[in-house]
């Protein structure tokens, strides 16, 4: 593995085989927690987190695992690092974690962990692996903060809680609730895949 | 041993379920009692604001935590407090929400003719949505807030943030979007009154 080979792996995850955009994974998510952007901010740093920890894990215990419960082994050791971002929030962040609340415990369900671990760390050495799983957190998280900027300025009129709309300026609503997050997802896949082919179809 | 036969499938699962629960187990053992102390440090600071008791540092949480007097009536707990010559009370309460139980403090005046305020402790509400019921603008509705003929109203539906709220008619503004928090918030928070009302309405 050369910096060449992080570097496509990189490249795939943040852009061309983005897990929003192409994989289409995680969209579960992408709508529920993208009103604010503290909740989607602790929400995707936990996902990277965890992605980049159990892809790792499973990295380094692959050969030694039987076929048949591989994917029982993987939500295992996901499901463990998970309790663990929820065990430190509890006991050092308090607030935060009473205001994401389930969303926590939710992180286990999000399908691109199980994705990345079955698709990358199931066949690849450690390191990569572990930057595989950083990677994709990170490609998760630009589009989801992405999504949470447009939907909190319009539908709440702040940013990260501060308020940045005139006071005439009206609330959308729609934005709050999570129909706008198929819109806004469509929108950037639209022009994701756009600029990905050049315009052509 | 064969990697894919039957022992060997059955002795690593066992293994390795057991090795990460325990790590886990040590996890949740070794920060308990800061979970905890956090948990009550939480509760008490809820109901001093609920009270509207001023505090700054968690120590004087602590030191005024102590002068609420702590009753038992008809097998409820009830906080009591001197605040500006009159006496308020409290009173934990909890109720189903949309997800899960929603549990905080509710604080009235002794005639439980007016709220002194209301804490969120717990719940379990879509963060963004129901979740608001614990954000400052929603529990500050609640300060002062008259109950008419010893009710009060949370908006939901097309009437939440209509700008009916009025405090005199104890009308809150519900929530957008989480039509059925706001719902069950009017819910728990008019039964609580009620049993309030029963308990306090006796000892004039």
């Amino acid at each position: 593995m050369t910096a060449k080979d992080l570097n496509k792996i990189s490249r795939e995850n943040l852009w061309f085989n983005n897990p929003i955009f192409i994989q289409i994974l995680g969209i579960c998510s992408t709508l529920a927690v993208t009103n604010l952007l503290t909740n989607t901010l602790i929400m995707t740093l936990g996902v990277t987190f965890v992605a980049a920890f159990s892809n790792l894990t499973i990295a380094f215990m692959k050969d030694w695992i039987p076929r048949k419960v591989r994917m029982i082994v993987q939500v295992l050791i996901i499901s463990f690092y998970v309790i663990i971002v929820d065990i430190l929030l509890r006991a050092f962040l308090p607030e935060i974690s009473k205001n994401l609340g389930p969303y926590v415990g939710l992180i286990i369900t999000n399908c691109i962990l199980m994705g990345r671990a079955e698709a990358f760390a199931q066949s690849n050495p450690p390191f990569p692996a572990f930057w595989d799983g950083l990677t994709s957190g990170i490609g998760y998280m630009w589009v989801l903060m992405t999504i949470a900027f447009v939907r909190e300025l319009l539908g709440f009129g702040t940013l990260f809680g501060f308020p940045v709309t005139p006071s005439w300026f009206p609330q959308w609503t729609i934005m709050v609730m999570a129909p706008s997050a198929f819109f806004l997802v469509a929108i950037l896949l639209w022009i994701a895949k756009n600029r990905m082919t050049g315009g052509k179809a | 041993m064969k990697k894919d036969g039957i022992l060997y499938t059955v002795v690593f699962s066992f293994v390795i379920t057991f090795l990460f629960v325990f790590l886990l187990a040590l996890a949740n053992e070794g920060t308990s009692e800061i979970v905890q102390k956090n948990q009550e440090l939480a509760r008490q600071k809820a109901i001093l604001s609920a009270m509207a008791i001023p505090y700054s540092t968690d120590k004087e949480v602590n030191v005024l935590y102590k002068s609420i007097e702590i009753l038992d009536k008809e097998g409820v707990r009830l906080y009591k407090s001197m605040q500006g010559g009159k006496t308020i009370y409290a009173k934990e309460f909890s109720g189903s929400g949309l997800w899960g139980t929603i549990t905080g403090i509710l604080s009235v005046d002794e005639q439980v003719s007016q709220i002194v305020g209301i804490q969120i402790v717990n719940h379990n509400e879509t963060p963004g949505l129901g979740g608001r019921v614990a954000e400052p603008w929603f529990k500050e509705q609640f300060r002062g807030l008259k109950a008419k003929n010893g009710k009060i109203r949370v908006t939901y539906g097309a009437e939440a943030g209509s700008g009916k709220a009025n405090k005199e008619e104890g009308i809150v503004d519900g929530i957008t979007g989480a039509s059925r928090t706001s719902q069950s918030m009017d819910t728990i928070l008019n039964g609580e009154l009620v049993v309030l009302k029963k308990i306090l309405g006796g000892t004039k």
